[in-house]
């Protein structure tokens, strides 16, 4: 008798113990007095996360019966594999975000409901049409769209106004920009100057963002017909061979490897270099600085001075094909993705929104002078290539050999031939 | 005589009852943890085998490709620079690592009070390897500010390498944060090991005139050697599974130093969703593994005295 109780009590502590959360673990889960759960993921510091805090408490008093669970990961290397694992198991959130180098894959691999006719019907407050085509990216495949853009960051170039002085440069970038003369050449002859100043030209993230805006400024492009041509189109292997030069000597800087205790904020606030490739995130970071009226943005410059469309970062928001909540789940994406939603949430922050009639948060502090320019480079600009990032990686190991390149760990020739291979073998 | 072939049957049986109720007991303990062995090792590394000879992106189908993950790997020179940086890791960090170990296990076990000091030494092993890799990032920082360069600079007016950036140094600051980590545990190991030296036998060596370092090399040292032989083992295998230090301290995708054949593993399954190769990258380390520990094993036949 002992014994059968010893064992009963066992049993009921194991039960305990492995029954968790009620459930906590799939997709929509409800809760108490008729609530329902809808878990969301995204990646981000918890800075980051502070910014969703006023969404999220207006969305309950909205929709008292949806309670919104947010599941973060800080670091964007670890969210994708933790979504993969997510999906795979079948334990992935009803809602999440996508970064642009992977929402092709997840397009491709059917995890992920398309959106269309939810977008376009009577409950949809982010309709297809209030987007701008060009930061779809990946996540429109065969005219369907699989993921809304949730903001984004158009790469710009900021420039240091006293630097610039400092190498003896007189013109304006931004008021040669207007005059349409904010050509490739006048570019490369600031970063010059400034080199024999004793500065740098400019810092870039190695990253898609620079490099392809670079590549369209030459008039170069990156993929032809599904086919990468980077390394074969004679301009765009002009601006590689540009850009490899200039790491080299110095005119350009690699952020990513610079130290944590000088990285490029740094630089650029104690101006010792002219041009900072970024996004509006920048802001925050000149902040610090407080010579906020020192700085400006332009675009990437053209071959011609006329404006040309520059790379913009974007991720997107999905909805889990597996939800057990389809109906809440499109309630939190179309509020979170609207217009409302992103003034609500994009207010103070270092994004760009994605949705046309929220302009003001770009525009209502006046800063930079010309923030038109964010919105423009926007309007025009185009996400990462969909044949790149339907390959899960081929952006992360393009970047990564590319930057063989401008350390000049590869020579140049060497290593286009071994990128062009790279691609191929990725591409199977 | 009677009496006794009367009692066997109930003796036999009361013996068959308690066999079998030993054998629930054992079932009702050991149950559980043979079933998390299989769900968790069992199954996972057989499947793992299964996905080396196919190709899996996670999600959609899976594709027999027989040998052509093991033969993309073998060729990859990623790959051999990963085999390579792995094995270098562990020729630094085996050999030196336990040495100094040993010394100071050695130090310890003749000084009173050593309690102290074991617990200063072992600290690192209880210490997160995220907070070890964090905090060695601080010193082994390439510019003017980091702890290791200033004090060369200032104390020998030594300019020191980018120890994290240059991927000619990179694999030695692993290997020094990989010493400095694991050292305590070695540590430990090896005073657990000269405590189990009868010291009569040191004594007699003493009478016979023998100097400390004799002692040392002639009883210490052969009567050491079978807890030599397995920390030899634990930090082999170790080193060739390094990853999350290497991860935290410098990343390898953009310092092809710090590759590691794990960090391999990593990148092709969680960054490149290429699961299949990734399982046969995760073999092959797997097979270099014992192919290594099987040359220890050979070794050991000469080199271990197991007799008192």
């Amino acid at each position: 008798m002992k014994r059968a109780l010893a064992i009963l009590g066992v049993l009921a502590l194991a039960t305990t113990a492995c029954s968790g959360s009620g459930g906590g673990n799939v997709p929509g889960t409800s809760g108490g007095q008729g609530q329902v759960t809808v878990r969301w993921s995204t990646w981000g510091s918890a800075e980051d996360l502070k910014l969703y805090e006023k969404f999220t408490d207006d969305f309950h008093k909205r929709h008292p019966g949806i309670r919104l669970k947010l599941e973060s990961v800080a670091d964007y290397e670890d969210y994708h594999p933790k979504l993969l694992a997510q999906l795979t198991s079948k334990t992935a959130p009803d809602v999440f975000f996508v970064g642009d180098d992977y929402i092709g894959k997840f397009v491709s691999a059917g995890v992920i409901t398309p959106l269309d006719d939810q977008l376009s019907g009577p409950e949809s407050k982010s309709k297809p049409e209030d987007f701008f085509e060009g930061i779809y990216g990946g996540a429109k495949r065969d005219g369907k769209i699989y993921g809304v853009p949730n903001d984004t960051n158009p790469e710009v170039l900021w420039f240091d106004k006293q630097a610039l002085k400092d190498a003896g440069i007189t013109e304006d970038p931004a008021a040669l920009h207007e005059a349409k003369q904010w050509t490739m050449a006048k570019y490369l002859e600031m970063n010059a100057k400034l080199k024999t100043a004793g500065k740098a030209g400019s810092i870039f993230w190695n990253w898609y963002g620079s490099t392809y805006s670079m590549i369209n400024g030459f008039g170069g492009k990156v993929w032809d017909g599904g086919k990468f041509v980077a390394t074969t189109d004679a301009k765009s292997r002009e601006a590689l061979q540009t850009l490899a030069k200039g790491y080299q000597d110095k005119t350009f800087l690699s952020a990513d490897t610079l130290p944590d205790s000088n990285g490029p904020s740094t630089q650029f606030l104690k101006h010792k270099v002219g041009f900072y490739a970024g996004g509006r995130w920048v802001i925050d970071s000149l902040k610090k600085g407080g010579e906020l009226d020192n700085y400006d943005i332009v675009p990437f410059p053209s071959q011609t001075g006329e404006p040309m469309p520059g790379a913009v970062a974007a991720s997107y928001l999905s909805i889990n094909k597996d939800t057990k909540l389809p109906k809440e789940a499109f309630t939190f994406l179309t509020e979170f993705v609207g217009k409302d939603g992103q003034l609500l949430r994009l207010k103070g922050g270092g994004a760009v929104p994605s949705v046309k009639g929220a302009e003001q948060v770009v525009l209502e502090d006046k800063y930079p002078a010309h923030a038109q320019t964010f919105l423009d480079v926007r309007d025009t600009g185009f996400a990462n290539y969909a044949e790149e990032v339907s390959v899960p990686g081929l952006t992360a190991a393009i970047n990564e050999h590319l930057m063989k390149v401008w350390t000049g760990k590869v020579g140049f020739d060497e290593g286009m031939t071994e990128l062009q291979k790279l691609v191929e073998s990725k591409l199977g | 005589m009677a009496i006794l072939t009367e009692a066997r049957p109930q003796v036999a049986r009361r013996a068959k009852g308690v066999r079998n109720r030993d054998g629930w007991w054992a079932a009702f303990f050991l149950g559980p943890q043979l079933t998390l062995l299989a769900v968790f090792l069992v199954f996972p590394l057989g499947f793992a085998v299964v996905l080396a000879f196919m190709r899996w992106d996670g999600l959609g189908q899976k594709e027999w490709v027989g040998l052509d993950n093991f033969a993309a790997q073998l060729s990859d020179p990623e790959f051999g620079l990963a085999v390579w940086n792995t094995v270098k890791l562990a020729l630094l960090t085996a050999p030196f690592g336990l040495a100094l170990a040993l010394l100071i296990a050695v130090a310890l076990n003749s000084v009173k009070g050593g309690g102290f000091y074991r617990v200063l030494y072992f600290m690192p092993v209880v210490t997160s390897s995220v907070a070890v890799a964090l905090m060695w990032q601080i010193i082994l920082a390439g510019d003017e500010h980091g702890v290791l360069n200033a004090s060369l600079e200032r104390w020998f007016g030594i300019t020191g390498p980018d120890w994290l950036g240059d991927p000619g140094w990179v694999i030695v600051a692993i290997a020094v944060v990989t010493i400095w980590s694991s050292l305590g545990l070695n540590v430990v190991i090896f005073l657990a090991g000269l405590q189990t030296i009868p010291p009569q036998i040191v004594e007699a060596a003493r009478m016979d005139g023998a100097g400390s370092l004799r002692i040392f090399r002639s009883v210490t040292l052969p009567l050491l050697s079978p807890t030599i032989f397995f920390s030899t083992v634990v930090a082999v295998i170790s080193s060739f599974q390094a990853f999350d230090q290497i991860y935290v301290l410098v990343n390898p995708k953009y310092n092809d130093g710090a590759r590691t054949i794990v960090y391999q593993v990593y990148e092709l399954g969680f960054q490149d969703f290429q699961f299949g190769m990734s399982s046969a990258a995760a073999l092959i380390l797997l097979v270099l593994t014992l192919l290594v520990t099987l040359v220890q094993f050979a070794a050991q036949k000469r080199l271990v005295h197991y007799d008192t």
